[in-house]
């Protein structure tokens, strides 16, 4: 009886999700052009990649973007939530004004604006040129692509930020009170009590964009009109494997590399919960 | 009890939804003998509604055939068009582009068109059109219509720096760059002579200029890398001479494909390398009287430029309709009244009767663009070969080196080396 009325989720989790899943590790395996059946190929496209250099390429940027905008987005989500618990006026208009770019930061939209406002004649160099500088086309430079990215990701900070402001109102008022009896300073009390009781929020979030931030897809297909460039300075991981596995009909390889991505994934989150046995502290 | 309760609940529901999958399959099987065929194609709103007015005609005519239209954006279609093929629900007539006909054809997706040449007449269609839907000595895709790559000018800009436009039947790259450098001082910030000319067809004209072909007839990479080197290294040149914009304008230019934001588009570039099919486009976008030029030579070499075809038709190797694709495919190539849909929106006519017939209905634009092509038609050379399964990738390969070289990250002779290895690799796949 149950089993009938789980049968709807269970025949889309195994028709939509795992049957592609399963599909797709095979695949992995074959030469797949989509227009001809795949032929078995053992280990050579994981073995290819050693060789790809622009899967070197695509891998630098992506660990930079994860490893720069993710702690920068965390750093300004909980700075904004700490300030924003202090009892603002008009606290859930804040809260949904920031919230907001999460909403909307991973849509072709704000991509397609994200081209203008750092175009060559976009705002950013109006802003600039307004003050005698002279600014060059940001997204169009290989030395500031990227940048204007992470700085894309950073501003959807809202997400984290609405879980951090959640978590500070977790935290018993009475800890702050007997640290202030012990004449414990603003510093000491953020460092000392808020942080600790918030590890397991920063913990999560940590995990989350960092899983998010790999699978970066939409913002760099847009802004790079699907090339990765300029020459090559946002060739994300996904983008590269979009463009092995539609641009050059190797599905086959395509697959491989989705599966890698999967591993690094994995083993990134394995490490953060390993990891967090030091420091995430879950009161007891 | 409550499990049979249970299941009369959901068989209906089950039902339903099997129906529903089903529904395509019966539509058409209730009046009799019509067979129903899908045509896929790229293009907007405008193009379709020029289709299925083309449609309407042909179903008047052929009461036996009823065509559904499947179209996408040009950035979506092949995306969906490889997943459909893969998925065994290919359309029965898809159009092509690029090097796509080859990459399907070498993988036997597409219909051999010999086996329906009865359907289909060719006999107005010249032979060095039809050689570039020939793949492996068997006709995979026939080409909608006649395009040339030209080199599109701005009289307007070119009389704000006081020049004239050149001779295009003697200039040469030299006289090109010295224009263009002219038109570039003399407009300072507020223009360049021309837009970067970097791409895989003008890699393919400076190859054929210097004696050799970007692909040869056996599908093999043709260019030199001395030859890729000295365009890189005149491109460079031109860069720092202020004919083409710096790098980073360049790149934007690149990224995006719609003619409003082109230098010609805007009135801000004196000349660009385009196919002439998009004079109409830059025209309206720039509201100026352009003009279209054979591209320059090397001084006393072959011209290089080329007929090229702007689409392709193919039929599906899996379609369960050959002859019916077929008629279609002839209706649009040879009738007269398919062309007055769709006039030049997919390339001058390639069948020379239509292509008069429809002559008069042409706007001003598409009658220079006509006239173009008779022009260049005089001073083409040998055909190009059909792009090479593996070839789709070319042009990014050539984009990306492009920046490497115009942000100077590398040389023209690597990046050259590069270029070889790399399209090299691509077609051995």
């Amino acid at each position: 009886m149950a089993y009938l009325f789980l049968a709807p989720w269970f025949i889309g989790m195994v028709v939509i999700t795992i049957g592609p899943i399963l599909a797709s590790l095979y695949l992995s395996f074959t030469e797949y052009s989509l227009l001809q059946p795949p032929e078995w190929l053992g280990l050579e496209n994981y073995r290819r990649m050693l060789d790809d250099e622009r899967l070197h390429t695509a891998l630098r940027v992506t660990f930079t973007y994860v490893f720069v905008s993710v702690p920068m987005q965390l750093a300004l989500a909980l700075a904004l939530a700490f300030f924003l618990d202090r009892g603002v006026r008009g606290l859930a208009i804040y809260r949904s004004i920031y919230y907001l770019p999460s909403l909307l930061g991973g849509s072709v939209a704000i991509a397609i604006l994200w081209r203008q406002i750092f175009g060559t004649e976009g705002l950013i160099n109006q802003l600039l040129g307004a003050v005698g500088i002279e600014g060059e086309g940001w997204v169009s430079h290989p030395d500031h692509a990227l940048s204007t990215l992470i700085v894309l990701n950073v501003w959807t900070f809202g997400a984290p930020m609405v879980i951090f402001l959640a978590g500070l109102r977790q935290i018993p008022t009475m800890y702050y009170e007997a640290a202030e009896v012990d004449g414990a300073g603003g510093f000491t009390k953020f460092w000392r009590i808020t942080i600790p009781l918030l590890t397991p929020i920063i913990f999560f979030n940590l995990v989350l964009q960092i899983i998010g931030s790999f699978q970066t897809f939409t913002q760099a297909f847009i802004v790079s009109g699907g090339t990765g460039g300029p020459a090559d300075s946002t060739l994300f991981y996904t983008l590269y494997t979009y463009q092995r596995g539609f641009g050059s009909f190797e599905m086959g390889y395509a697959s491989a590399l989705a599966w890698v991505l999967l591993v690094i994934i994995a083993i990134f989150t394995a490490v953060n919960f390993l990891a967090a046995k030091r420091w995430v502290h879950y009161g007891d | 009890m409550r499990t049979l309760r249970a299941l009369a609940v959901s068989l209906p529901a089950a039902a339903l939804v099997l129906t529903a999958c089903g529904g395509d399959d019966t539509a058409g099987g209730g009046d009799g003998d019509v067979v129903e065929l899908r045509y896929a194609f790229w293009g907007s709103d405008d193009r379709a509604q020029m289709t299925q007015d083309m449609i309407d005609k042909f179903e008047a005519e052929n009461p036996d055939i009823r065509v559904e239209i499947d179209y996408a954006d040009f950035g979506a279609y092949f995306d969906k068009l490889a997943t459909s093929v893969a998925a065994n629900d290919a359309p029965d007539i898809m159009t092509m582009g690029g090097a796509y006909h080859s990459e399907y054809a070498g993988r036997g997706a597409l219909l051999d068109l010999g086996e329906v040449d009865d359907m289909i007449r060719t006999d107005k269609i010249s032979d060095d059109i039809l050689a570039h839907g020939t793949i492996d000595d068997s006709l995979y895709a026939i080409p909608t219509g006649v395009n040339g790559y030209a080199m599109v000018a701005n009289p307007a800009v070119f009389a704000q720096a006081g020049l004239e436009l050149p001779d295009d039947t003697t200039w040469t790259w030299d006289d090109f760059a010295d224009l263009c450098t002219q038109i570039g001082t003399a407009l300072g910030d507020d223009g360049y002579g021309s837009q970067d000319l970097t791409n895989h067809n003008t890699l393919s004209l400076w190859a054929r200029q210097n004696g050799e072909s970007l692909y040869n007839e056996d599908g093999e990479l043709g260019i030199s890398a001395e030859s890729l080197t000295q365009w890189w290294e005149f491109a460079l040149e031109l860069r720092d001479s202020g004919c083409t914009p710096p790098a980073t304008l360049t790149e934007e230019l690149a990224s995006q494909s719609a003619p409003e934001q082109t230098l010609i588009g805007t009135n801000s570039g004196g000349m660009s390398l385009v196919w002439s099919n998009v004079l109409e486009a830059l025209s309206t976008a720039s509201g100026e009287e352009l003009e279209l030029l054979i591209p320059p030579g090397l001084g006393g070499g072959e011209p290089g430029s080329w007929l090229g075809p702007s689409m392709y038709y193919t039929i599906s190797a899996r379609t369960e309709h050959p002859e019916e694709a077929a008629r279609l495919v002839d209706f649009m190539l040879n009738e007269p009244a398919a062309a007055e849909s769709f006039l030049t929106d997919r390339g001058l006519p390639v069948n020379t009767d239509v292509r008069d017939a429809i002559m008069d209905d042409l706007t001003p634009v598409q009658q220079a663009e006509a006239e173009y092509l008779n022009r260049l038609q005089e001073v083409v050379g040998e055909p190009v070969a059909p792009a090479p399964v593996g070839s789709t990738e070319t042009a990014d390969i050539v984009t990306r080196l492009n920046s490497e070289i115009l942000f100077d990250r590398t040389t023209p002779q690597d990046a050259a080396d590069q270029f070889i290895t790399e399209v090299g690799a691509a077609l051995q796949q």
